[in-house]
Formats: C-alpha cells, sequence, structure tokens
C-alpha cells in the first residue's frame, strides 16, 4: 500500500491550524455574539432536559445566536456543577442549577454551593405529591398516617435515591407525622412509580409532573400535595398545610454561570429567561404537566438559593442522621 | 376495518410525514453507527425541533431515529468489532468473525434483514397482545429484576468459549467494576477514592468501546508484521442470504424476536440485555453450537432480531402504562406530551387512531432501515478494504470522541484507553471479554434489586426467592448451567 506523501500531510496540518484559529476567533462585538452552552446535570430525556432545551431553543430566537444543550450529568449534578464553576465568566457556559445545588455539597459529593456561582434565576418549582395505588386501601392522607401509625415500619415507601429530593420530603413526612415507615431507594423517580404500580412498595413520593400520567388515568390516587398551595393541575386534593402540616420542600429549576459574571450579562441573560418562561409553549408544558412556572430573578434567586442551601446544611443532617 | 385504523394509516401515509419518518431513520443510522452517540442522545436533541411540528411529524422523526439507530449500530459490530450501541454486543461476536471471513456483504445484510424483521415482528405482538404484555411488565418487583439477572450471568460460560474458567474470572473482574459508585441503597461512596467523577461508577459505554474497538486495534498493531503486504479483505460476499440459510435462520428469528419483545417490555431492560439473552439460547437449541461465536449466521441472525424486536416492547410498556420502557421512550413520553397527547391507558380509549398510527409509523420505519441497511451493504462493506493503519486511527479516533461526546467528560475517554489496554492484556492471556461486558451490564440490576427485594420481604431469602417468576429464572439458570454436564454424562454412559 501507499503511504500518503508530505503534501497531504502538509495540508491536513494547515487545515487543523485553520480550524483551531476559527474556535479562537470571536468574543467581539456586544453580547451575545455566538454559541451559548447550557450544561445540564442530568442525562438526555429528563426534566431538566426538557427545560433547559425549550428554554435554550425560545432564547436562541431572542438573541440570534444558538442555544445548546450540553448533557454533563452525574453525582446528583455535582459533576456539571463543579464543571461550570470552573469556565470563565463569560456568559456563554451556563448551567442548569436545580434544587440539588442547594444538597451536594451537604450530601458530601462536592464542595460546592449556590456562593460559588453566578446566580442567574429560577424558572420554576415541581412540588411534591403522596401517591398511593387506586385500589389501596387508604382513600385520604389521614387514612395513610393512621395506617403507618397503626403498625411502624410496616408500610413500604419507594424513592428516588437516598438523599434525593423526594426522600428529603419522605423524611420529612416521618418527621412530622410521626410514623414511621420503611424506605425503598431507586435510581430515580420511573423504578419507584413503576414499582408501585406493580404493587410491590405502597406509597411513592414524587414530583407531581412525574405522577401526573398515573394519576390523570386513574391508576395512582394523590393523596397530599407538599406545598402551601394547591397545585394547578391537581386542584382536588388537598395540600399539607391545608391539612395541618407545615411541610414539603419542592423541586425547582434554576439557571447560573460560573461565579464572577458581568451584572450586565448576567441581567441580560435574566431577561431572556424571564421572556422565555412567558412564552405559551413553556406554559403549555408546564400545564401539561404539573410544574407550576415560578420566574425569580437574580437578586430574589440569590436570597432565595442561599436559604435553600442553608436549610438542606441543617435538615438534611437531621433527617438523614448523617454525622455533621 | 375500523375507522380509527384508517384515520391511523393515513395519518401515517401523509406525504410529509412519511419524508420526516425517512430523515428520522437515515440520521438514527448516523446516531447509531458512531459508537458514543446513542439513540437516547439523537432523540433528545432533535426534540425540541419536533415542537413546532404536528404530533405526527415529530413523532415520525423520532421514532425514525429510534428504529434507524439499532440496526446502524450492528454496523461498525460487523466491520471493526465496534458496537455503535450496547445491543449490537451480541451481533459483533458472529458477525465480526463473517467479515473476517469475507462474508461482510452477507453479515450485513441479514443485520439489516433481520433488524428490520425483529422490529415488525415486535409490533406484531404490541397490536395482538398490548395488555398482557403490560400486565406481565408490571408483575416485575426487585425479586424478579434479580432473577433475570442471574439468568443473564449464566451466559458467562456460553459465551467464554474454550476457556471456561478465565471467562469466569472475567466476569468476577465486571462484577467487581460494577460495585464502583454511590451504594444504591446507602448512597455511601465505595471505591471512588475521593474524586467525584466515579460517584456514578464505571461507564459502560466508554468501557466497551475500549474494551471491543481500541483493543482490537491494538492487536492488530501487535500481529502486524505481516500488514504491507497482507491486502486487506477482498471478499464481501453476497447481501442476501440463501434459500437454505433463510430456513436455518428462521427458527433462531422467531427465538430471538419473543426473547427481545419480552426483555424489552421489562422497564429498565432493554435490548442490550435482550440480544446476549437470545443469543445464548439460540446457541444452546442450534445444532451447530461451536460455531457461535466463530461467525453462525443462526447466532447473528437470533441477535439482531433480539436486539430491535426491544423496540416493540419498550413502546408496550410507554403506550399502555405511560412509563417509559427505555431511555428513549423516556424522552418520547415528554415529546407526546408536548403535543398534549398523554400515553397510558387512557390514550387507547380517547385517541385510538393515533396509537395506531404510531404502530404504523414503526412498522414503515422498521422497513426503512431494513432497505437502507440492504442498499448501504456492499458500499459499506468496503471499509474493509481500507489498509489497516488507516483504520486503526479512525477507530481510535472516533472512540476518543465517541466516549467524550457520551457525557461530555474527559475521564471517559480515560475510562476507554483503560479498558482497551486491560482488554489487549487479557486477550493476550486468552481470557475472553464477552463475560466481563456481562459482568457490568447485569452487575449493577443484580445488586441493587437483589438488596430492594431483601428490604421487601425483611431479609427473609426464602420468601423473596419463591416467587413463581424468580423460581422460572431460577430453574432455567440451574439447567443452563447443568446441562452441559448432563450430556456428558449421557455420552460417557452411551461410550461405556
Amino acid at each position: 500500500m501507499r503511504y500518503p506523501d508530505l503534501a497531504v500531510i502538509r495540508t491536513l496540518a494547515a487545515s487543523l491550524a485553520l480550524a483551531f484559529l476559527c474556535g479562537c476567533a470571536g468574543e467581539t462585538g456586544p453580547y451575545p455574539s455566538k454559541e451559548i452552552r447550557i450544561i445540564v446535570q442530568s442525562p438526555p430525556g429528563g426534566l431538566s432536559d426538557q427545560i433547559s432545551r425549550i428554554m435554550g431553543s425560545l432564547i436562541e430566537k431572542d438573541f440570534g445566536v444558538p442555544l445548546v444543550a450540553e448533557n454533563k450529568p452525574g453525582a446528583s449534578g455535582a459533576l456539571a456543577f463543579s464543571y461550570v464553576a470552573r469556565q470563565q465568566p463569560s456568559g456563554y457556559i451556563i448551567g442548569h442549577t436545580p434544587v440539588e445545588l442547594g444538597m451536594v455539597r451537604t450530601l458530601g459529593y462536592t464542595d460546592i454551593g449556590p456562593g460559588d456561582m453566578t446566580l442567574i434565576c429560577r424558572v420554576s418549582l415541581i412540588p411534591p405529591v403522596l401517591v398511593v395505588r387506586a385500589e389501596a386501601p387508604w382513600k385520604d392522607f389521614a387514612e395513610f398516617v393512621a395506617a403507618a401509625k397503626a403498625q411502624p415500619g410496616e408500610l413500604i415507601m419507594a424513592n428516588s435515591g437516598t438523599g434525593s429530593i423526594w426522600h428529603f420530603n419522605t423524611l420529612l413526612l416521618q418527621a412530622n407525622t410521626g410514623i414511621q415507615v420503611t424506605h425503598l431507594p431507586y435510581n430515580g423517580s420511573g423504578g419507584t412509580l413503576v414499582s408501585l404500580m406493580g404493587g410491590h412498595v405502597d406509597a411513592v413520593i414524587a414530583g407531581v409532573s412525574e405522577a401526573m400520567t398515573q394519576i390523570e388515568s386513574g391508576t395512582l390516587r394523590p393523596l397530599a400535595v407538599f406545598d402551601s398551595k394547591r397545585s394547578s393541575v391537581l386542584p382536588d386534593t388537598p395540600t399539607t398545610y391545608e391539612l395541618g402540616y407545615r411541610m414539603g420542600t419542592p423541586a425547582w429549576s434554576a439557571f447560573s454561570g460560573p461565579p464572577g459574571m458581568e451584572p450586565a450579562v448576567r441581567d441580560k441573560l435574566a431577561g431572556a429567561f424571564a421572556k422565555a418562561s412567558e412564552d405559551p409553549l413553556f406554559l403549555n408544558l408546564c400545564a401539561d404537566r404539573g410544574i407550576e412556572p415560578a420566574y425569580l430573578g437574580p437578586a430574589d434567586f440569590e436570597k432565595f438559593a442561599h436559604q435553600q442551601a442553608e436549610y438542606f446544611a441543617e435538615q438534611i443532617p437531621l433527617l438523614l442522621g448523617m454525622r455533621p | 376495518m375500523s375507522p380509527d385504523l384508517i384515520a391511523g394509516l393515513t395519518a401515517a401515509c401523509q406525504p410529509q410525514v412519511l419524508m420526516f419518518l425517512v430523515t428520522g431513520v437515515v440520521l438514527g443510522a448516523i446516531f447509531g453507527a458512531l459508537p458514543g452517540l446513542t439513540a437516547t442522545m439523537g432523540v433528545a436533541v432533535l426534540t425540541p425541533l419536533t415542537f413546532w411540528l404536528s404530533a405526527e411529524q415529530g413523532l415520525a422523526m423520532l421514532l425514525g431515529i429510534y428504529s434507524g439507530a439499532l440496526p446502524a449500530g450492528g454496523i461498525p459490530a460487523i466491520l471493526i468489532n465496534v458496537p455503535g450501541t450496547p445491543a449490537s454486543i451480541a451481533t459483533a461476536w458472529d458477525g465480526y468473525p463473517m467479515a473476517q471471513r469475507g462474508r461482510a456483504g452477507q453479515a450485513l445484510g441479514i443485520n439489516a434483514l433481520m433488524s428490520g424483521g425483529g422490529q415488525l415482528m415486535s409490533i406484531l405482538f404490541l397490536s395482538i397482545a398490548a395488555f398482557p404484555l403490560a400486565t406481565f411488565a408490571l408483575s416485575f418487583g426487585p425479586a424478579e429484576y434479580f432473577g433475570l439477572a442471574l439468568f443473564g450471568l449464566s451466559l458467562m460460560a456460553g459465551v467464554s468459549g474454550k476457556h471456561v474458567l478465565k471467562g469466569l474470572l472475567a466476569g468476577t473482574l465486571g462484577l467487581a467494576l460494577a460495585t464502583v459508585g454511590l451504594d444504591p441503597m446507602t448512597a455511601y461512596p465505595r471505591f471512588t477514592f475521593g474524586i467525584s467523577d466515579f460517584l456514578d461508577g464505571v461507564s459502560f459505554i466508554p468501557v466497551m468501546i475500549g474494551l471491543f474497538g481500541f483493543t482490537e486495534v491494538l492487536i492488530q498493531i501487535a500481529d502486524r508484521h505481516d500488514v504491507h503486504e497482507k491486502p486487506a479483505i477482498g471478499a464481501l460476499g453476497s447481501v442476501f442470504p440463501s434459500r437454505a440459510q433463510w430456513k436455518k435462520m428462521l427458527p433462531h428469528t422467531a427465538l430471538g424476536a419473543v426473547i427481545g419483545t419480552v426483555v424489552g417490555v421489562i422497564p429498565a431492560a432493554g435490548g442490550d440485555i435482550g440480544s446476549v439473552v437470545a443469543w445464548e439460547q439460540s446457541r444452546r437449541v442450534s445444532r451447530e453450537k461451536q460455531s457461535f461465536g466463530k461467525g453462525s449466521i443462526e447466532g447473528l441472525a437470533a441477535s439482531c432480531t433480539a436486539a430491535n424486536a426491544a423496540i416493540g416492547g419498550a413502546m408496550t410498556t410507554m403506550l399502555t402504562l405511560g412509563i417509559p420502557g427505555d431511555a428513549v421512550s423516556a424522552i418520547l413520553i415528554g415529546a407526546l406530551l408536548i403535543h398534549g397527547i398523554q400515553p397510558g391507558p387512557l390514550l387507547f380509549q380517547g385517541n385510538q387512531s393515533f396509537v395506531f398510527t404510531l404502530v404504523f409509523l414503526m412498522a414503515f420505519a422498521a422497513v426503512i432501515g431494513m432497505l437502507l441497511g440492504l442498499i448501504g451493504a456492499r458500499p459499506l462493506a468496503k471499509v474493509l478494504r481500507i489498509p489497516g493503519p488507516w483504520l486503526w486511527v479512525a477507530i481510535t479516533l472516533f472512540g476518543i470522541i465517541g466516549s467524550y461526546a457520551l457525557n461530555n467528560a474527559v475521564v471517559d475517554v480515560w475510562a476507554m484507553f483503560v479498558a482497551g489496554i486491560v482488554g489487549f492484556l487479557l486477550r493476550r492471556a486468552q481470557v475472553p471479554l464477552g463475560p466481563l461486558v456481562l459482568g457490568l451490564i447485569l452487575g449493577p440490576i443484580m445488586e441493587a434489586n437483589l438488596r430492594r427485594a431483601l428490604v421487601l420481604s425483611r431479609g427473609d431469602w426464602a420468601g423473596t426467592l419463591s416467587r413463581p417468576i424468580v423460581l422460572f429464572f431460577f430453574v432455567a439458570t440451574a439447567l443452563s448451567l447443568l446441562a452441559p454436564l448432563f450430556k456428558e454424562l449421557r455420552a460417557k454412559r452411551r461410550q461405556a
């Protein structure tokens, strides 16, 4: 066989160098002048991924530059958060930073929290809901709690992973009502809901959005939404606050950048997210899936995120029985 | 014919819908053929585009990607021994040896025919028995998953070839690697050495690319002494199987379709498990056991059929229960919801014509994928005429890109290289790699579900393990391990 001669190699090298130079160029002109990457902390297909991609495609129309979602899953989001925190604060790399941003430091996955990011904005909330099978003997929340109290440790509740937000809410349920259940950890809510439908466990706490399909088809019965106000998609389901228990910690979706972003760039992004979160496409997704649109601008989100991190730093060791 | 059926067929036959379907199949084939790029990724990336299309057009494109990716995953498996998707691992076992013997065209032809056939057969199962299959899927609790994984592990001996003991060692290594990461029950980090990249364990796809692709490159480089003289494999063989070959393959295809569909219906178990289980069962019933793993068309037919039949299974779970049967159907559910369509039992009552549209789209996608595969078989097989050194560089480059693209993480590229080097050393020591891969795939399923099962039964082993489906898997496992022994005994007695 014939090997390529020097001329071919030279051409290849030159084109590689050119490609590299093209990559280095840019970043001229007012922000945004080139592609913006959104680092998503979960694998493709989840709710985080969908929210990021929808937001990306809506802002794309506004900014006139592509917004590309990249998935960097792992360790409850810890890998993506620390990746984003290490980037240049140019505004061309931002991250989808959900509730886990306030949890991973306390869980010990990585030493990162809201203080290590430029917090841009929050866009939505997903309240937790307690569901049982439609043929389960417990018609309402009170009956369920009474049954669980009567036989401590007998009822089995699946959760989406030890230390996950829905496991945390299951622990809140125990602490506030004085019941004791057996926990069965899965990897994500898909597994918990399937095992509930198959009759392998007794109850599950999941996000309203995750359980909606089964609730609407009548397979699962919602007993309580863990929130202070009723869910827009479950208007007939009482909230824990109405039932006399001040408990419930929703999951939320938000976006943040590397530390030290220019306030002007941050505000420009926040403005675009604010506009996108009023777009009918996003509102429809929310209405269909039981997500509450809940935009918070940079200042309010900053306050909210730090409150959340402090709350989890205090409650997680307490509820999970971890040593601080 | 019911009016819903006709409405569904009409909707699927609109020229624009068909155009999006073809586009999807072609895009899917690209995602599937490049190792590291998966159908899941293709569907996720293109889902936002479908928001601006009608439900039928959008779904046509996404289903096209889904159906196009799996048969294409078999192409690199056959040509360069690198499975394009985890579901094509078993395709490489027989497809690659076939290609090495100058029958690449035929291997690609069988891959295209059986992949499309597998999907069509699983769609047939879906249309006649969707709800019974769904009920079966729900009966799978932790104990049943454990039984399935254990049964899968009993295949280790089968895929070890002549070196059973070394194969079992490799399998144990795979199981050990599967324990890296957060403990599935307590979320306590295990063997992570404080590095957060390891918290989610060893990522499977980069290891697979390394073990198959990079290992193969290293082995060919080590044996390169005659590469300058030896012409690359010239013969491609005919694409279509002969009548006698069809006759030989058909029972194995049917077996593959049934196994693939049933495994696909079970949530979180898909084409990767389905195809290796089908390969092993087909080996067991075959009269030419010794040719399996060395270029058996029966093994190739069974594994290709099963890998694609899992699609129909996963769709059954998605449509009837509204729960994802695999990662792709999880995204499809999201895309359907955007268009205001709620998968689940209600869909069958309220919007039956749309269910028919989906079924027809999947069937069309299977046929389009089959045709594309047949047309592409001969040109694609010419990859084998590329001289070794060029191919080695290309495989390594694609391996790097694919490993990185999966999670956008450099650590996965390192995992690919390390796996490749370890794979090379193991192969040099005559240790088969198939069992290692099985251990890695099945280890996490087996461990987490055994522990969940024991939580459910409050530590009572007997109670957990005597459930009917679990017991079935136990008996099947025992039989599959003891069968060769009995056979040997009988042969000895006959001699005596």
